[in-house]
């Protein structure tokens, strides 16, 4: 026993002494703590890139949290979170814009609004934040596994296909846009639900598994489990490295835009800071930055890229006119129904 | 220390429990029956009406069973081999037993991609012998889930039956033997009836781990949805939180079920037990 209640002594005193050193370095440079709610892909570029130089500049500490779309709308939704500026896709940022969990943009406060594309200022409505960047959904395929190259989305349906593609899941941001090319390809000029979906039926034997993340989509494609499939062009260069010969097509009919927003969270205690740091992220600078290193495609229409430079990035005024754009309030109040009617209709 | 204080160290314990787990479950069933009008039960016959969610909840069943039918086939020996054993090989052998507990279930997942694939090993090897001409479709099937389910609670069966194994005398085979029984008889007629304690803990283990397994048929299964996959979707995706707790509940119904069910055949396999 007496061994016991030392032991039990011993640890109290530990974390007496660790809780004493922690309350005395937050006592120290009082810096502002901005916390960033993003993906988490390519850190090691964004806080040596990007966060710093602001940190720097206006004595902030920037706290990231990292999670899916989902997961991290949630955590702002169940509000128990600190986030105070969320990077999200337009599709998740319009549920939660149309359950009132963001704060409304002052343009005013955030000038570098007028260097962007149009169609990146307010994919969800004037109010709300702007799309730092726009990546184009289109098709990749690995022409050695293929009988005919492709071209469009029609071809996704070849027969020659069969168990050889992946399909992104509707509950994924690019679902909603894959439904609608499959409306398309079934000769609908209008979106037509009940078409769309007896289009989809007819995918399904090619479809080899429904991917949630693009990280799968890399996986199966370069363990050659599928041999083409829907994806954002971001991530190609992801399959270049693990399937050379591997091409990236934007579909005949138009590719998708696919916009990754900021935005504002309520409840958050640095609104000032936060627009700040929306507008640092619309600068050339950042934009400039995140283009050469292949990150992200600009929206700032100020950066200027070489050809070597724009591959891989969806770049320049004609790519960025031709793509399609959805319109996120229609997905929004449709998702629902879409997910039950893929559910029950596709997913067997 | 005088005996009667004893029961307060349970305390921490419980209340940990208790707070953290028996109240959360309760509100989460409490609300399933709750809706705009008051009590209800309408959620759950929805529920069970809907073809989409029973053919779901059958897949899970099926997968569950046949892993725990696997995995009793393939433990049993193995656990009995590894209870004869001397202490330090036993030690040894229970170690490697349970070393695929000690790797992530996703490092786990990823593996079996790599070798049940279409270009995986599996496939390379049936190939260049010629057994097959296409490669096998594995991966993506509810086939690929239970082979990940097998590998994942294998060990646990294992680790359950070795420890009711060892309780058995060898004095009691001794004599079996002793009085003619041949060595089949002696495994048919002792060795499993005083095993099937850990039979059921085993199995259920086994069962209930399958059935609530998320990230193993998440990552190797599919089109098809199992329950828990089903359940993540109206949580997270669709931040639909009754339909989740109407799952989550039926889940619970399901597993104590299937507890009761084994329990009970377990005393008609051992009624001396």
């Amino acid at each position: 026993m007496k061994k016991i209640i030392s032991l039990f002594m011993m640890i109290s005193v530990f974390t007496l002494v660790l809780a004493a050193c922690s309350s005395k370095e937050e006592g120290k440079g009082k810096p502002a703590k901005l916390v960033v709610s993003t993906w988490g892909f390519a850190d090691d570029f964004f806080r040596p890139e990007v966060y710093a130089p602001f940190e720097k500049e206006h004595n902030v500490k920037i706290v990231v949290d990292s999670g899916n779309n989902a997961d991290r709308l949630n955590k702002v939704r169940q509000a128990n979170s600190d986030v105070d500026v969320i990077y999200l896709s337009d599709y998740y940022a319009q549920q939660g814009i149309d359950e009132g969990l963001f704060e409304k943009i002052d343009a005013a406060k955030v000038p570098n609004m007028k260097h962007i594309y149009d169609q990146a200022k307010a994919p969800n409505g004037a109010d709300y934040g702007p799309a730092y960047t726009i990546a184009q959904f289109g098709i990749a395929y690995n022409p050695d596994e293929v009988s005919a190259p492709i071209s469009s989305w029609k071809d996704l349906w070849s027969k020659d296909l069969k168990g050889k593609i992946t399909i992104p899941s509707i509950t994924s941001t690019t679902g909603p846009m894959f439904l609608d090319a499959a409306s398309n390809v079934s000769g609908s000029k209008e979106f037509n639900e009940d078409k769309a979906f007896a289009q989809m039926k007819k995918i399904m034997p090619n479809a080899v598994k429904e991917y949630g993340q693009t990280s799968e989509f890399v996986n199966m494609f370069s363990q050659g489990e599928i041999a083409a499939g829907p994806i954002m062009e971001m991530y190609f260069g992801d399959l270049k490295e693990a399937v050379p010969n591997a091409k990236f097509i934007a579909p005949k009919e138009g590719g998708y835009a696919v916009m990754n927003t900021v935005n504002i969270v309520k409840a958050s205690d640095q609104k000032e800071l936060a627009a700040e740091f929306m507008n640092y992220i619309l600068s050339k600078e950042v934009q400039e930055k995140s283009a050469k290193a292949k990150i992200d495609s600009p929206v700032n229409t100020e950066v200027k890229l070489s050809e070597k430079e724009a591959t891989g990035l969806t770049y320049g005024d004609d790519v960025i006119n031709s793509l399609r754009v959805l319109d996120m309030k229609f997905v929004n109040e449709s998702s629902k129904q879409w997910i039950d009617r893929w559910n029950r209709e596709l997913a067997h | 220390m005088k005996k009667r204080y004893l029961y307060l160290l349970l305390l921490p314990g419980l209340l940990f429990l208790t707070v953290f787990m028996i109240i959360p479950i309760f509100l989460t069933i409490g609300t399933t029956f709750i809706n705009d009008h008051g009590f209800s039960i309408q959620g759950y016959l929805d529920f069970f009406k809907d073809r989409y969610f029973v053919e779901i909840l059958l897949t899970t069943l099926r997968v569950s069973l046949f892993t725990t039918i696997l995995c009793i086939l393939l433990g049993f020996p193995a656990a009995y081999y590894i209870s004869k054993l001397k202490q330090r090989k036993k030690a040894i052998m229970l170690l490697l037993t349970i070393f695929p507990l000690l790797t992530s279930p996703v490092v786990r997942s990823f593996s079996w991609m790599v070798i049940i694939g279409k270009n995986g090993v599996v496939n390379k090897v049936l190939l260049s012998i010629g057994l097959i001409e296409k490669p096998l479709d594995i991966l993506y099937t509810p086939t690929a889930i239970i082979i990940g389910l097998v590998h994942l609670f294998l060990p646990l069966i294992i680790v359950t039956l070795v420890g009711v194994m060892e309780n058995i005398e060898t004095d009691l085979l001794k004599a079996a033997e002793s009085l003619g029984a041949s060595r089949l008889a002696v495994f048919s007629k002792v060795v499993i009836p005083l095993s099937v304690p850990g039979l059921v803990i085993g199995s259920i283990l086994v069962f209930v781990g399958s059935f609530t397994a998320y990230t193993t048929p998440a990552l190797l299964g599919g089109k098809q949805r199992v329950i828990s996959t089903f359940l993540y979707q109206n949580a997270i995706t669709l931040n639909e939180w009754q339909v989740a707790s109407i799952v989550a509940t039926i889940m619970i119904a399901v597993t104590v079920l299937i507890i009761s069910i084994m329990n009970g055949l377990a005393k008609k396999l051992n009624p001396k037990g």
